[in-house]
């Protein structure tokens, strides 16, 4: 018997029904009477200063309510306190195709379309970057008039002396790696309902209500007092099912304030969901980066010292870039025990769509790197990969050289179990031609120690109420997109209280009806909501125990609460309540007042006459109810509700320079992965057959969620590694729809075998870390280090598209030269390479486009 | 994304379909499985007056042997009934294989063979919405006069994307179009133009209604192979289609063709010859595959670059040919 | 434009709508029928979130016109669900973790209904074949097949074959 009666079960979600059925409501499924349709009219050109804008044509449109643009809304914000660049709509210059310049709210999709059409935008052409290392070189027309050269951020930290241990390292590899861009790509395209209420007292819009696609309605609730200046107060943001966030939905996203904005103007409820397409330029993915990578190792293998040099290309806001670029740099520790760091992180400013957090944020495109060179090393030395990673483990509990506190580690199990699953020693270097293994390792934060307004509230407060019935609500603000975070909520309870599943409804993410909780990001929501979630359970239990302990007439402590009721020690020690013997309930008493236990199913009142009359009859007990302990609780202590909160320890809050407060967490989740590849040498294509990944999740709450988690990690990180990749020419993206980008189908997924690795954490919700993100970073150099075992060449920029493959592999047999990547040699990589084509014509001919260098006395940033 | 308004035809038969067109020939399209129109539509690439759904065309419908002549297909026969006909598999494999691997099941139980033959140009400057082609100062193909893949010339290049036309080519097929004066048959090589912006011979109030693989074509064998990113969903990057009647260990009769590679499918001229009387060797496979490569004229229309796209049409041609060899 | 009456045969019963002739198939359940079960996921037919069956055959809603299905039997994911209970594919998706974020279940749901009614054991090869026309962003379709399976053993206990 385990431990546990809920916690460690494969557990169906608490939603499932309504996603299996149609029945669940996502935001774009919901109307009001009177609904609007909102419409955004996006910018045209990558870089221009607005001269002046004429909605008159537009509002003159039969059907047409309001029309809004950047001063009905003049306030900034940003998803970070240091990066406040961003409006609800432009008020100077747009700084991508795509920015946001006005919103038409109309009675239907095709009247505000149109609309979008009669609105007259003069704009001043700029000229415009959109490769950041040219764009770090900037003299003029900077992106941000606040941010010279176009940076939005460096950072330079030196931990130990890297020059020095390079210079004794008995092996060296360094090397330029360049991951392309990715985006989230999430099933459902960005949603938002925004209403306002009129005030009984004033007469006048009061509260405002909006429904959104969201993973931080805190956030949203925050920012949207910010820019319409309204108390939070007044303002109640709900969240709906959410169809995947990945990242993509965990900041304000333009539509939320957009339709908050419209719907105040035109005095109706406003509804605006993306086109796929706006979902591409709304982004907030994964940059582009350029990974200028060194590594030292002494002979036998132990990395003596890493320097990077990293150039994220973040299109044209901050977002969440400050944080992106001290992730890059600050996990490059915490996986393995590295005595000396050197990083230098750029953010740089780009008129392209902005770029934010996505799945393993900051860390996967420098992970790939690093576990790429690890493999050069490992040859280089003559170590094999798997043993390189054994000999530079870290010793927990420890603090890294850079202030991250690491205590339960997990990585060598993880580690073991791919060697063994995978069959690594036996088939490593041994599959036929074209066929490989590679492995690699990362990790990630559950949950980030430091929230984004630093402060010392708690990141997350969960309130529990248990009625009369024996209905227990849990009230938390944690966000599931698609995750479980609702699922895990209501197993921590009924673990906690000792309740079946059934009796649990969680009600989430509601400003108005929830606590604080900071949102569904940085995988923090089981660590720290979990947490909250656990104490508020123990709170509560406390008067159960209490009135129970009197009730029973024993000591507090001998009491246990599991499956629905509550016994002493001694009694309820079997799997199965139902105990017979002296003393003991009968299996026929049981089957009578253990009509309560039948959750749901025994209509409250009636329940509520008969267990008070048998109280009556009863003297003291051996065992009760899960509905006797509430009924009694509530007679002793009145209303039970218990509330609990979770707030980072101090110790895990990371050191003391700056930018420490990026990277530090409360735990760490730990990944090793194996992936088998077999590369087709004539047409450079690579098929993945199988990926084992361990995932060191501290405890899986829930196996099928966390094997979910790891699966779908796994699977992302495959479609970065492989067919993904954001295509760019000038600022435009050529392929802003799922046709183009390349989300792999099912006939290209390989088989991921999940192997949970438990290493309990002592902080973490029964001994859980995070689940959902670390596990992706680590495919992508597997399959890189796969690719290099089957066919002897190294990519040093991803995606490994059959182009590059080909290219790399025509370049290692020393065959007649193609230049089949267009100047970029993926092996060694210089800068990133654009799609190919023009957007304007070069040279003779007429200037058909305002960006046309031979329009413009000073050519524009471009080059074509 | 709402689509352009337009009014609702919904003939019953081919004549009465004639007659519409002939009527609103200016501003008019024509709807089948919709997989290619409606996407198109509501990126405003076309914003018709009229749209024509001719699904309620019975007639138009189903695939009809006729002995001692061939095999008549009509239009409306979806992409999905031409992959499981197995009278097709067993003497057209060509073309169901072609037809099996065209985007994903759902389309192919949406789109039909008339659709694929008719598919509209593709190029990444041109199906985008009409945001994006804005933004990128239009093209010739729509609404523009600069092509942004081959900069300074006057000729749309966009691709042409169909994965059964080249098997369609192979095979001799012939299309019936029906127009007000009447019907005319065409060989399928000569319905196209190799232009983009204008890829095919039918008058705006002409309808395809049929196709016909002639007898004469029956029981070569065949290979399809295609180059995509996905195994599913994707149009074709390049694919090339091959047939091959053999006698005696030799290549009696041969043809190859292209698609996704240039503004039309294409046979590739010489191919025959260089196959026809010879034994298939690695070295002929070799050639022809140059043969095609040459043959194809891919430009930045697509994913992937062209010069990839290129080599893959030489060795999809050289696999092709030996898998028919060693089959 | 002007609206047209036509009569739309959803999940088994007949509705009269004035809608304009453009009006996709999808909208037309959405916002006509409040049928909101189907999904919009792209502009681009790609993602197959929308699918339905016509006349039993999976289809992409946003591909089609409302006004063309008049004549046809259209099933909806709110279709599917069996005298107020959960189908077996629809428990084992709950179950084996088929769905995490749900936005695309509703088409997978279709496209498996079919799938099973054509082919009741079908290989790990076909499943994948025809779960080809429906994208996932979350899952990664492992568990997709564990519950396809759960569900095919599942239909065979409540009817046992001959």
């Amino acid at each position: 018997m385990s431990d546990f009666s809920i916690i460690g079960k494969p557990t169906a979600m608490v939603d499932a029904a309504g996603k299996t059925t149609g029945a669940g409501k996502y935001t774009d499924d919901l109307s009001l009477p009177g609904m609007l349709v909102g419409k955004i009219l996006h910018s045209p050109y990558p870089h221009a200063r607005i001269q002046r804008i004429d909605t008159s044509r537009a509002e003159q449109l039969d059907g047409v309510v309001a029309v809004v643009i950047g001063k009905d809304a003049p306030t900034p914000y940003g998803i970070l306190p240091v990066g406040h660049d961003e409006h609800a709509l432009v008020t100077d210059k747009v700084r991508y195709v795509g920015d946001n310049v006005a919103c038409v709210a109309a009675v239907d999709e095709a009247t505000a379309d149109k609309a979008l059409e009669l609105i007259d935008v003069e704009y001043e052409v700029l000229p415009a970057y959109f490769d950041p290392e040219d764009s770090m070189k900037a003299q003029s027309d900077f992106i941000h008039d606040n941010k010279p050269q176009n940076i939005e951020k460096d950072y330079h930290h030196v931990f130990g002396d890297t020059e020095k241990a390079l210079a004794e390292a008995a092996c060296v590899a360094e090397a330029r790696f360049i991951a392309n861009e990715v985006t989230h790509a999430a099933m459902e395209p960005h949603s938002t309902l925004a209403a306002f209420e009129i005030d009984s007292h004033t007469g006048k819009p009061g509260r405002l209500t909006v429904w959104s696609s969201t993973q931080v309605p805190y956030y949203l609730q925050h920012k949207l007092s910010l820019v319409l200046e309204m108390p939070m107060a007044q303002i109640r943001v709900i969240k709906p099912l959410v169809g995947g966030g990945f990242g993509g939905k965990s900041e304000v996203i333009p539509l939320e304030i957009i339709a908050a904005v419209a719907a105040r103007k035109a005095q109706a409820p406003v509804k605006i969901t993306y086109t796929r397409e706006e979902v591409f330029w709304a982004h907030r993915g994964r940059p582009r980066t350029i990974i200028d990578l060194k590594t030292g190792a002494d002979k036998d293998g132990h990395i003596t010292a890493v320097k990077a040099r990293v150039v994220q290309d973040g299109g044209g806001y901050c977002s969440y870039g400050v944080v992106t670029i001290l992730y890059s740099g600050a996990l490059l520790g915490a996986l393995y025990d590295i005595p000396n760091i050197q990083y230098d992180g750029y953010r740089v400013l780009t008129n392209k769509p902005v770029c934010g957090a996505m799945r393993g944020h900051g860390t996967v495109n420098v992970r790939f790197a690093f576990e790429s060179q690890l493999d050069e090393l490992a040859l280089k030395l003559k170590i094999d990969p798997a043993e390189i990673r054994r000999r530079n483990l870290l010793k927990p509990p420890c603090v890294t050289i850079n202030g991250l506190r690491v205590q339960s580690y997990g990585l060598p199990e993880c580690i073991d179990k791919v060697v063994e699953r995978s069959g690594w020693r036996e088939r490593k270097g041994k599959l036929p031609k074209g066929c490989g293994l590679g492995i690699a390792c990362s990790h990630y934060v559950s949950g980030a120690a430091n929230s984004i307004i630093r402060s010392d509230m708690p990141h997350s407060t969960v309130n529990i109420k248990i009625d009369r019935d024996g209905g227990v609500v849990v009230y938390t603000g944690a966000s599931d997109i698609g995750q479980g975070s609702d699922t895990m909520v209501a197993q921590i309870a009924s673990e906690v209280l000792g309740c079946s599943l059934g009796r649990v409804k969680v009600i989430a993410a509601d400003t108005d009806l929830t606590p604080i909780d900071i949102g569904s990001y940085s995988s923090r929501v089981t660590f720290m909501n979990g947490n909250a979630t656990l104490r508020a359970a123990q709170e509560v239990k406390k008067l159960l125990i209490a009135a129970a302990a009197k009730k029973m007439n024993c000591a507090a402590e001998d009491l246990v609460f599991r499956d629905d009721r509550v016994g002493k020690k001694h009694v309820a020690a079997g799997d199965s309540p139902a105990q017979d013997g002296r003393g003991r309930p009968s299996p026929h008493e049981l089957s009578t007042d253990g009509q309560a236990s039948v959750s749901g199913r025994v209509e409250g009142q009636i329940l509520r006459g008969s267990l008070q009359q048998k109280r009556k009859d009863e003297g003291p007990k051996d065992a009760m109810t899960f509905e006797e302990a509430v009924v009694a609780a509530i007679d002793f202590h009145g209303a039970l509700t218990g509330t609990g909160s979770y707030a980072p320890p101090q110790e895990a809050r990371g050191g003391k320079h700056k930018g420490a407060g990026v990277g530090p967490s409360p735990a760490y989740s730990y990944s090793a992965q194996v992936a088998e590849v077999s590369v087709d040498e004539d047409t450079g294509e690579v098929t993945v057959h199988k990926v084992w990944a361990a995932h060191d999740c501290g405890r899986a709450l829930n196996p099928v969620s966390v094997e979910g988690q790891i699966i779908g990690s796994v699977w992302m990180g495959m479609g970065q590694a492989l067919t993904e990749e954001m295509v760019w020419k000038d600022g435009m993206l050529m392929n802003p729809g799922l046709l183009e980008y390349r989300s792999p189908s099912s006939v290209e997924s390989p088989e991921v075998e999940p192997i949970i690795v438990e290493s309990v954490d002592p902080e973490g919700p029964f001994g859980a870390k995070e689940c959902s993100e670390g596990s992706l970073a680590a495919t992508i150099p597997a399959i890189s280090n796969a690719i290099y075992d089957a066919v002897g060449v190294r990519l040093h920029e991803s995606p490994f598209t059959p182009e590059r493959v080909l290219a790399a592999l025509r370049a290692k047999k020393a065959e007649k030269k193609i230049d089949l990547t267009e100047g970029v040699d993926p092996t060694a990589p210089t800068r990133f390479r654009e799609h190919g084509g023009s957007l304007w014509f070069r040279g003779k001919g007429p200037a058909r486009h305002p960006l046309d260098p031979a329009r413009r006395e000073a050519p524009a940033g471009g080059d074509d | 994304m709402s689509l352009p308004q337009f009014r609702l035809l919904r003939p019953r038969s081919v004549e009465e379909a004639v007659g519409y067109l002939a009527t609103h020939a200016s501003n008019i399209r024509v709807l089948a499985g919709g997989t290619d129109l409606i996407p198109s539509m509501r990126q405003k690439l076309f914003e018709p007056e009229y749209v024509l759904d001719v699904r309620r065309i019975a007639e138009l419908q189903g695939i009809r042997p006729q002995r001692g002549v061939g095999v008549e297909i009509g239009v409306l026969t979806t992409l999905n009934a031409i992959e499981h006909s197995d009278f097709l598999r067993k003497h057209y494999p060509v073309l169901t294989e072609a037809a099996a691997t065209v985007a994903s099941p759902v389309l192919r139980n949406m789109g039909t063979i008339g659709g694929n033959i008719c598919l509209d140009t593709r190029c990444l400057w041109y199906n985008q919405s009409l945001t994006w082609r804005k933004a990128c100062g239009f093209c010739i193909k729509k609404n523009g006069d600069l092509c942004h893949v081959a900069p300074g010339g006057t000729k749309c290049w966009a691709v042409f994307s169909g994965d059964t036309p080249p098997a369609l080519l192979c095979l001799n097929a012939e299309v019936e179009i029906a127009s007000p004066s009447g019907a005319r048959r065409l060989p399928l090589r000569e319905f196209y133009t190799g232009i983009g912006d204008d890829y095919r011979k039918l008058q705006p109030n002409e309808l395809l209604t049929r196709v016909f693989l002639p007898e004469s074509s029956a029981d070569y064998r065949g290979v399809y192979r295609k180059l995509r990113v996905r195994g599913s969903i994707d149009y074709p990057l390049a694919g090339v289609a091959v047939v091959v009647k053999r006698s005696d260990g030799h290549v009696s009769d041969a043809r190859l063709a292209l698609t996704a590679v240039n503004p039309a499918p294409v046979l590739v001229k010489g191919a025959s010859a260089m196959l026809s009387g010879k034994t298939m060797t690695e070295e002929l496979a070799d050639k022809v595959g140059d043969l095609a490569a040459r043959t194809a004229k891919p430009l930045t229309t697509s994913a992937l670059t062209p010069e990839y796209r290129r080599e893959m049409i030489r060795v999809f041609t050289r696999r092709a040919i030996l898998a028919i060899a060693n089959n | 434009m002007k609206k047209e009456l036509i009569e739309l045969n959803v999940n088994g019963r007949t509705h009269e709508l004035a809608i304009e002739p453009s009006k996709l198939l999808l909208d037309a359940l959405r916002q006509d029928l409040q049928l909101t079960g189907s999904k919009r996921g792209c502009d681009d037919s790609s993602c197959g979130a929308c699918t339905v069956l016509v006349d039993g055959i999976p289809m992409l809603s946003c591909t089609m016109l409302a006004a063309s299905c008049e004549g046809q039997e259209i099933t909806t994911v709110e279709g599917v669900s069996e005298h107020g209970s959960l189908a077996a594919i629809q428990k084992a998706y709950g179950d084996w973790g088929g769905a995490q974020c749900g936005y695309c279940t509703p088409g997978f749901m279709m496209t498996v209904k079919h799938l099973l009614a054509v082919n009741a054991n079908p290989t790990e090869e076909e499943v994948r074949s025809a779960l080809s026309s429906n994208l996932c962003r979350c899952t990664g379709y492992s568990q997709m097949y564990q519950a396809i399976k759960a569900a095919i053993e599942a239909e065979q206990k409540a009817v046992p074959s001959t």
